[in-house]
């Protein structure tokens, strides 16, 4: 809310600069954003007028003039080379003070005593309008003071008023804050009007706890026109634009007291009559912003005797808005349920100031004097005779509640030490206090509905005597241990795997739009939806983390970097009936060269299906066994990830059947969407979930063979589509006891090896925990071994 | 052999041992053919050594330290041969041999974790210190334990300032605040509790410099018996001070929230400027970093508390928000574009 300082002190005398009383709101709890100085900030300048102008004897660029300021003629030496004889100036005085603490003094300038200064515009911190001095138009009197004639100076404070603190959304309301801070008396308010014993129109309310005051007032006889300057001056400070008299009034007790008023063209009004009822369907109303709503059934409206003339609360209609023609106006001065107002503005997505405060909550009892108020106010700047309002009011409410506290409930609640009687004296400060036994009791004023609990009165308590006097504790809770989560302590161990494994961790929203989803072949069914996206990028929550990550790697592929290698932690969602399913998953992204070395280029080729294979058997180690499927196998099952993947050249591992995660090349479709054809990208996808959830015991140590192990070399040929798999469940299906481990260390195609087949060299290890094996009975568990791969497989030896 | 056929055939040997030049031998494999020829398995200083045998006692008594003086010295030499040569070689290879010591290390490959999960983890860290346990709550919420249960009826404005996502075709929000698990919290375990509760939240919101329509949070609570607002400023500025060094100089000034009564936002004194005034600070002198207050008793009493028994405060803090300050990064949504020259600069071993 914009606050002018000056405006304020019209409601309360404050003695103090405005940038002291903005340290004093923020202790209040009202943060000024912003503190904007208008008017001079200058002082010392005058009206003057140029009588003589003539060359300066020692320069050629300077002139001496003489400047007449109304009681003295003076010398002044000037640079400008617009300045003339005849022209009217701001003439600094010496003693003047210019913008920057710039002092006038009279001296000497090339031998000619120069006795003050003829000044520019951005001299005195003015717009610029031209090169050299400012040359005023004539009319002001000669030695008026410059800065009075731009007008009074004033400081706007950008005021933040919290949702709950509705009263203080004007100058007024901010005022008696600070009376009741600075324990002074507010200004006593203008008087309302005389009203002869005229009627206005009737009133009738329908639903009277959704308006439980309404006032209408005719008054008749007004000529509306412009509003004189000082109202003008005072709205434009606020940044408003006037309109005419008789709105200007109305916007200017809004600011000024707090109240929303409206005031229709009461001959515009059919039937003479005002109804106060619920929208009716297929109703409408053009409002004063020109725009025409569809008023949805059971909004509060003000009626007339057809139709809706006004939002009740929100905003007036433009068909009975005063304009230059009208001479009857009823002035509407109301108390509306916040809840209503609050409905209405939101149904019709119509904002104002009015909605703004009632559905925050108006003083009730400010409708009639806010009224009366603004009535005067129309007399007075646009004629007219007032009529006495027609009412329609509730019946009186209940006492406001009454809060029963004490000063060492409202001292537990802030953990403070503050004196009863400060505790007593802020309290009666802003409302109505009462001594009980053990206590008091405490009433808030008719515009305060935020304090109804002894917690609200001890935020007022610390407000008033300040959070800064309440003490820092570190009392001696009960000790506790504090945990993680399973989510979570899975998730440290993940990550620290997976970035020592050389991979960035990258952030990705949790919402994609629609295009993604087909880009990514994810079919969408299952993805809820938001109903107000921001945009069409924001349109389902992910069923999958790889879409962001696939859009990262194009991101940086896209700009200059040749290797990404990305994984990220997050939610995936699925809609399951009525609910969401949130699932914590972990999914990476590798393509690339492996190494950032690239000048040894064996040792960094291109990340493959092996390295991201890698990763995946790195997060489930110790999960104990791991199935691998083929991803297109049906026992793999199906999990959100799987149109992205490449359906022949990716894996699921299976825990007990569950799958735990996949991993594997990208799709052919899903690669050249994100223009990744041809870079080999490896994708993995995993259940954070189930890893965070799986049983882990701590390693036991098992006792090793000091004796030597004896190892052979097999170079096995066979068919190239042998997978390695069977291979080795072959040899260790030969159930050698002494055969330790078996080691693939070559894969081999091409010379040597016929078309068709390919050459494995296995490394087979050998060992007993008692004695050393003799040769014999190596080769008798090799030869064991090369027949059982010659029977099943059709393996030969290479030579 | 006669003693005058040894002395003769001592003679001989001495006089080819002395041309034989063994401090002149030109490489390892000459000095090792002299070795080998005197003092090898048929070597003259070997057959020599042997025939002493065929004297007498006496002789042998007189001539055996002769002979073996005359081994010795040729061993001694031989070795010294040896030795000036090995060096000499050295010499070579360690200036042939040198590698370029310059090229780039061939260093694993080096991860990073993103620069919001390590603010995350110290802003977590530090409350764990304090006895703080890490709470998670769910992304898709419902307007109760969003809104209702924490004090925020339907129809009230302070919905205003929380722009809220909505899902179609379903009575779910995407939670604006991680307050609600503060309520899911409180509703699975019993009191005096006390959590910090990190995670995603969603604001209805366009994106720019600092805001963003996800962010994280960290949210934490506190129930216990006789909690007031001078506990929330102890635990607060420990934290704060913790996080930002011991000289950080904190205010607590009033603000609402409706789940908090009284309320208060928390600024730090600027570490950009000496309080004078700077961009960082929007020339307040002042870090705006966390809101907080005492938890309003309407909602403890939401989710069944003993308001009469049990008080508490809350705060809340952007995640975001902190890791700008600590790392001087300026526009948000850096941390949401994964750009690796970005992701690269933040190195976890050096927070």
């Amino acid at each position: 809310m914009k606050v002018s300082y000056n405006w304020l002190k019209e409601h309360l005398a404050l003695d103090i600069s405005a940038a002291e009383l903005s340290a004093h709101l923020l202790r209040l709890g009202f943060e000024v954003s912003e503190h904007r100085r208008l008017g001079p900030t200058f002082t010392g300048v005058v009206v003057g007028k140029v009588v003589s102008k003539a060359k300066h004897p020692n320069a050629d660029k300077l002139s001496v003039c003489v400047v007449d300021d109304g009681a003295v003629k003076r010398t002044v030496v000037c640079g400008a080379p617009n300045v003339d004889a005849g022209q009217t100036v701001a003439y600094a005085r010496p003693g003047a003070v210019l913008p920057g603490n710039f002092k006038i003094e009279g001296r000497k300038l090339r031998g000619v005593e120069s006795e003050g200064m003829i000044c520019s515009r951005s001299e005195l911190g003015l717009p610029k309008d031209a090169d050299g001095i400012w040359i005023m138009s004539e009319g002001p009197e000669l030695g008026a003071d410059v800065g009075s004639l731009l007008g009074p100076a004033d400081d706007i404070l950008e005021v933040e008023i919290t949702a709950n603190r509705p009263d203080a959304l004007s100058h007024r309301g901010l005022a008696r804050e600070l009376a009741a801070y600075f324990r002074e008396d507010l200004k006593p308010l203008g008087a309302g009007a005389a009203e002869s014993a005229k009627s206005s129109f009737p009133v009738a309310v329908t639903d009277k706890d959704a308006c439980p005051y309404y006032g209408a007032r005719l008054i008749e006889g007004v000529s509306v026109g412009e509003s004189p300057a000082w109202l003008k001056a005072k709205l434009e400070t606020i940044g408003l634009r006037p309109i005419n008299n008789v709105a200007d009034i109305t916007n200017y007790i809004l600011h000024d007291v707090g109240q929303p008023l409206h005031a229709f063209d009461a001959d515009k009004l059919a039937g003479s009559r005002i109804i106060v009822r619920r929208s009716k369907a297929g109703e409408k109303l053009t409002a004063l912003d020109h725009k025409t709503y569809d008023l949805p059934e059971g909004l509060l409206v003000i009626a007339d005797g057809n139709k809706p003339v006004a939002l009740a609360g929100v905003m007036g209609g433009e068909d009975t808005a005063v304009t230059a023609a009208t001479k009857r106006v009823l002035l509407e001065g109301a108390f509306f349920a916040p809840a209503e107002v609050r409905k209405s503005s939101q149904k019709t997505r119509l904002r104002s100031d009015s909605s703004y405060r009632f559905e925050r909550g108006a003083d009730p009892r400010a409708a009639r004097t806010a009224a009366d108020r603004a009535t005067a106010l129309i007399l007075q700047l646009a004629g007219g005779t007032a009529a006495r309002p027609a009412e329609a009011a509730a019946a009186a409410s209940a006492a406001r509640p009454r809060v029963r506290a004490s000063a060492a409930r409202i001292n537990a609640v802030l953990g403070s030490n503050f004196e009863e009687e400060a505790v007593r004296r802020v309290l009666a400060s802003i409302g109505d206090l009462r001594d009980e036994a053990g206590g008091f009791q405490f009433a808030a004023p008719t515009w305060r509905h935020d304090l109804s609990t002894v917690n609200d009165l001890a935020e007022e308590v610390g407000r008033f005597l300040s959070y800064d006097n309440v003490p820092y504790r570190m009392a001696p809770m009960s000790p506790r241990t504090a945990r993680l989560t399973p989510v979570e302590v899975e998730s440290r161990r993940v990550r620290a795997r997976l970035a020592a494994l050389g991979l960035f961790e990258a952030y990705n929203y949790d919402l994609l739009s629609e295009k993604t989803l087909a880009a990514c072949r994810l079919p969408g069914d299952d993805g809820p939806r938001v109903s107000n996206p921001l945009s069409e990028d924001w349109a389902v929550l992910r069923p999958s983390l790889l879409p962001g990550l696939l859009k990262n790697a194009q991101y940086n592929l896209s700009r200059g970097a040749d290797a990404v290698r990305f994984f990220e932690l997050g939610k995936s969602y699925a809609l399951r009936g009525k609910e969401v399913d949130e699932t914590w998953r972990v999914a990476a992204v590798l393509l690339g060269p492996v190494l950032d070395s690239r000048w040894q280029a064996a040792r960094s080729p291109r990340a493959s299906f092996y390295d991201g294979k890698a990763i995946l058997e790195d997060l489930l180690d110790g999960v104990g066994a791991v199935a691998w499927d083929k991803l297109s196998a049906p026992a793999a099952g199906r999990t959100p990830s799987d149109p992205l993947f490449h359906p022949a050249n990716s894996l699921r591992a299976l825990v007990n059947g569950t799958p735990v995660g996949t991993v594997g090349w990208l799709h052919p479709r899903v690669a050249r969407a994100y223009d990744l054809e041809g870079e080999g990208a490896v994708v993995i996808d995993a259940d954070l979930d189930w890893l965070a959830g799986r049983e882990t015991t701590a390693a036991r140590f098992r006792e090793f063979s000091a004796l030597p192990v004896s190892r052979r070399d097999l170079a096995v040929v066979l068919d190239r589509k042998t997978p390695y798999e069977r291979v080795e469940a072959v040899v260790r299906g030969c159930r050698i006891e002494e055969l330790q481990d078996v080691l693939l260390f070559d894969v081999y195609a091409g010379k040597n090896v016929p078309e068709g087949r390919i050459s494995l060299a296995i490394r087979l290890t050998f060992g007993r925990a008692d004695r050393t094996l003799t040769d014999a009975e190596i080769a008798k568990a090799v030869e064991t071994i090369t027949a059982a791969l010659s029977r099943e497989l059709g393996a030969s030896l290479r030579g | 052999m006669t003693r005058a056929d040894w002395e003769k055939s001592y003679a001989r040997t001495e006089s080819a041992l002395g041309q034989a030049k063994i401090e002149a031998a030109p490489d390892l494999p000459r000095l090792e053919e002299v070795r080998v020829r005197f003092t090898g398995r048929k070597g003259e200083l070997t057959e020599l050594l042997k025939s002493l045998k065929d004297l007498s006692i006496e002789d042998r008594r007189e001539l055996g330290p002769k002979a073996q003086g005359l081994k010795a010295s040729f061993d001694a030499a031989v070795a010294a041969r040896k030795t000036a040569l090995e060096d000499q070689g050295d010499a070579v290879s360690l200036s042939d041999d040198a590698i370029d010591l310059t090229l780039p290390s061939l260093r694993a490959p080096r991860g990073r974790l993103h620069p919001l999960t390590t603010t995350l983890h110290e802003i977590a860290r530090i409350f764990q210190l304090m006895g703080y346990s890490w709470a998670e709550g769910p992304h898709v919420e419902d307007e109760r334990h969003n809104f209702t249960a924490l004090n925020i009826p339907e129809d009230h404005p302070a919905r205003d300032s929380h722009d809220t996502f909505y899902l179609r075709d379903l009575p779910l929000l995407l939670r604006t605040h991680t307050s609600t698990v503060q309520i899911r919290t409180m509703e699975s375990q019993r009191p005096p509790l006390r959590v910090v509760c990190p995670g995603r939240v969603f604001r209805h919101e366009q994106l720019d410099a600092t805001h963003s329509a996800v962010f994280l949070q960290v949210e934490g609570l506190v129930v216990d018996e006789g909690v007031g607002l001078a506990d929330l400023k102890g635990h607060l500025q420990t934290f704060l001070q913790k996080l930002l060094g011991a000289a950080t100089k904190t205010r607590f000034r009033p603000s609402y929230f409706p789940f908090t009564e009284p309320s208060t936002e928390v600024d730090v004194k600027c570490f950009f400027c000496p309080g004078t005034g700077c961009p960082s600070c929007k020339r307040t002198g002042w870090i705006e970093i966390l809101g907080a207050g005492v938890v309003n008793p309407a909602v403890l009493k939401s989710v069944g508390y003993d308001e009469r028994k049990w008080s508490g405060f809350a705060f809340g803090i952007g995640v975001e928000r902190v890791a700008m300050l600590l790392h001087g990064v300026r526009d948000l949504r850096d941390f949401y574009t994964n750009d690796i020259r970005f992701l690269k600069q933040f190195d976890e071993s050096l927070l």
